[in-house]
């Protein structure tokens, strides 16, 4: 059984199609990296799931049943956009609402740990519009682990979050998903943080699927180069591209060889060539990279 | 390490609990509920003082009310007003109670919390009923707060008291009843216009007013048709809730107030049900 699945999604918005015929399954136990430029319909898929808008078409089933049944919703926390709590009421009254909206029956020590599991204790007093980008997405996390939900659909939930916040959510999502029943999905285009955390990954454009695959498969997918410096890196350069297909400058001021060869072979070619390499080393392109030659056709 | 997931569907009593315990959670911890309330007290006190204070030229005012429960109550039903003394009482709240629901409402759009409510367990139907029993406690109220600053207003202005204290009782115990119609009218208006904050206020307001009853009851008259008529329209039935009502009166507003109820809330269901909530 899955977590989530969809087949055959549709959404149209008058004329414009936002989602058009989008397959996608999350397994049971899995945090599912969500992928896609601005406007691809990760949004639209994301709010279609947690009941919010209707689908135009297809189906969406979670843990076996229909995404509309409230027994399944009773299991979902959600994080969309933005967190939606009342601005002029605290962290705590907020928290307590959401906590009363899903009638738990001991609410303010379901609020207490779950704060706590954000970090945001210290900070229940304060009044919800008071409390920066960062604290206010964890509020938005918390309100979404209230009554210990199954599934997770977290929009951007890094958004504004400081180094340590990121690593606490890290902590949170792992420790969410270690019984293999829950499953988290999340959108985000912090790419290097999502990878850290995600087991499996849906990569969406134009409102289809373009690929889905499990972190051991894009692992796999991702292309190793060579990354060297020299003395002389435009002699260098030339001389690479006369006998290497493909070679870039990184960010870093790297010269990166993408063709199955060994760092050995390189220094050996550009030694002959009358060229000292001063540093040299393999890698793998990550989730970011192997995303941005996904869109731009060149997998 | 077992997979099976066991589902509990939760049941219409936790799901209304989970509502109304975010309603009111809500409408006691926001300062727009004790607004409200301070506005519905101080408006007939103000009304009360206006109508005596002298003019201009220091002549002595002319009172409007006779007596004090006509701040509460219209003397009889009249669904066409004479003057501002016929107006001006306890059918206000239904004016400002309108302005407060549109703003609890609102404000679950407009910050974005209406999507908890509906990402989880609720249903729609649970959404209309849980803001229609709120709203309606908080106009309830607001009744109450009405005729304790219009008794008092009228009091120190010195108006008789002298009344059938039945009909007193069941004119107001009758326009608390309508609390609920009003209620869930402007939970129907503000599900309606829930993505145009002004609208919602603006359209509950222009219905507060009873303006188009007014325009009904020339229609009724013109055709010859019974005033009683005009009853089965929620300013109608509040109107008819005066200093001259009698038990059938409560009825009427009990059996007219449920039934819009019944109605508003089902088409309010509807409207959500068939439409993208946020």
């Amino acid at each position: 059984m899955n977590a989530i699945e969809i087949r055959d999604l549709t959404k149209n918005f008058g004329e414009k199609q936002a989602v058009c015929g989008l397959d996608m399954t999350v397994p049971m136990g899995a945090i599912y990296g969500f992928i896609g430029e601005n406007g691809s319909g990760k949004s639209t898929t994301e709010k279609i799931v947690c009941g919010l808008i209707h689908a135009s078409g297809g189906s969406v089933r979670l843990y076996g049943r229909p995404h509309t049944d409230s027994d399944v919703r009773a299991r979902l926390g959600v994080l969309i956009e933005a967190p939606g709590c009342y601005p002029s009421l605290t962290v705590w009254d907020n928290m307590m609402l959401q906590a009363e909206n899903l009638a738990l029956p001991d609410a303010e020590s379901a609020v207490v740990a779950t704060l706590k599991a954000v970090r945001m204790e210290g900070a229940a007093g304060n009044k919800y519009k008071n409390c920066s980008l960062g604290m206010k997405q964890r509020v938005g996390i918390a309100m979404a682990l209230l009554g210990d939900p199954l599934l997770l659909v977290l929009d951007e939930p890094q958004n504004g979050l400081d180094a340590d916040g990121m690593r606490i959510m890290r902590e949170v999502f792992l420790d969410i998903v270690k019984d293999g029943k829950r499953s988290i999905v999340i959108s985000s285009h912090l790419l290097g943080e999502l990878q850290k955390v995600a087991t499996h990954y849906g990569i969406i454009r134009h409102g289809k699927m373009l690929v889905e695959m499990t972190a051991a498969e894009l692992d796999a997918s991702c292309r190793t180069f060579v990354a060297l410096q020299s003395g002389d890196m435009r002699k260098t350069k030339a001389l690479l591209c006369e006998k290497y297909a493909r070679v870039e400058e990184d960010e870093a001021g790297y010269l990166r060889v993408y063709d199955a060869v060994t760092p050995e072979q390189i220094v050996k070619y550009l030694y002959e060539k009358g060229v000292c390499v001063t540093e040299i080393k393999t890698d793998k392109i990550g989730l970011e990279e192997y995303y941005i030659d996904l869109m731009k056709g060149g997998k | 390490m077992t997979r099976e997931i066991k589902f509990e569907s939760p049941s219409f009593q936790r799901r209304i609990k989970g509502m109304l315990g975010v309603d009111f959670y809500r409408l006691f911890h926001t300062p727009l509920f004790y607004i409200f309330l301070a506005i519905a007290a101080i408006i007939p006190a103000m009304v009360s003082a206006m109508t005596v204070m002298p003019g201009p030229d220091g002549s002595p005012g002319t009172p409007l009310y006779s007596n004090v429960w006509q701040i509460i109550a219209a003397s009889e039903s009249l669904y066409v007003i004479c003057g501002i003394a016929d107006y001006a009482n306890m059918n206000m709240v239904f004016i400002f109670g309108g302005i407060m629901v549109s703003i609890f409402i609102g404000h679950d759009y407009k910050s974005g919390y209406v999507k908890q409510l509906f990402t989880t367990h609720a249903k729609k139907q649970d959404y209309m009923i849980s803001k229609t029993l709120a709203c309606a406690f908080a106009m309830a109220c607001m009744c109450i707060s009405y005729f304790i600053g219009g008794t008092v207003g009228g009091l120190l202005v010195g108006y008789e008291t002298e009344v059938n204290a039945g009909s007193l009782i069941l004119a107001i115990l009758g326009k608390i009843v309508m609390s609920l119609g009003w209620a869930s009218f402007y939970t129907f208006l503000n599900v309606i216009f829930r993505r145009y904050f002004g609208v919602s206020i603006a359209s509950s307001f222009f219905f507060g007013t009873g303006i188009l009853i007014i325009g009904a009851a020339a229609i009724v008259e013109s055709l010859g048709a019974p005033a009683w008529f005009l009853n089965v329209f929620l300013y109608g039935a509040s109107v008819n809730a005066s200093l001259a009502s009698h038990i059938g009166s409560f009825f009427v507003c009990l059996a007219v107030s449920l039934g819009w109820t019944v109605i508003y809330n089902l088409l309010g269901t509807e409207i959500l049900s068939k439409s993208d909530v946020y």
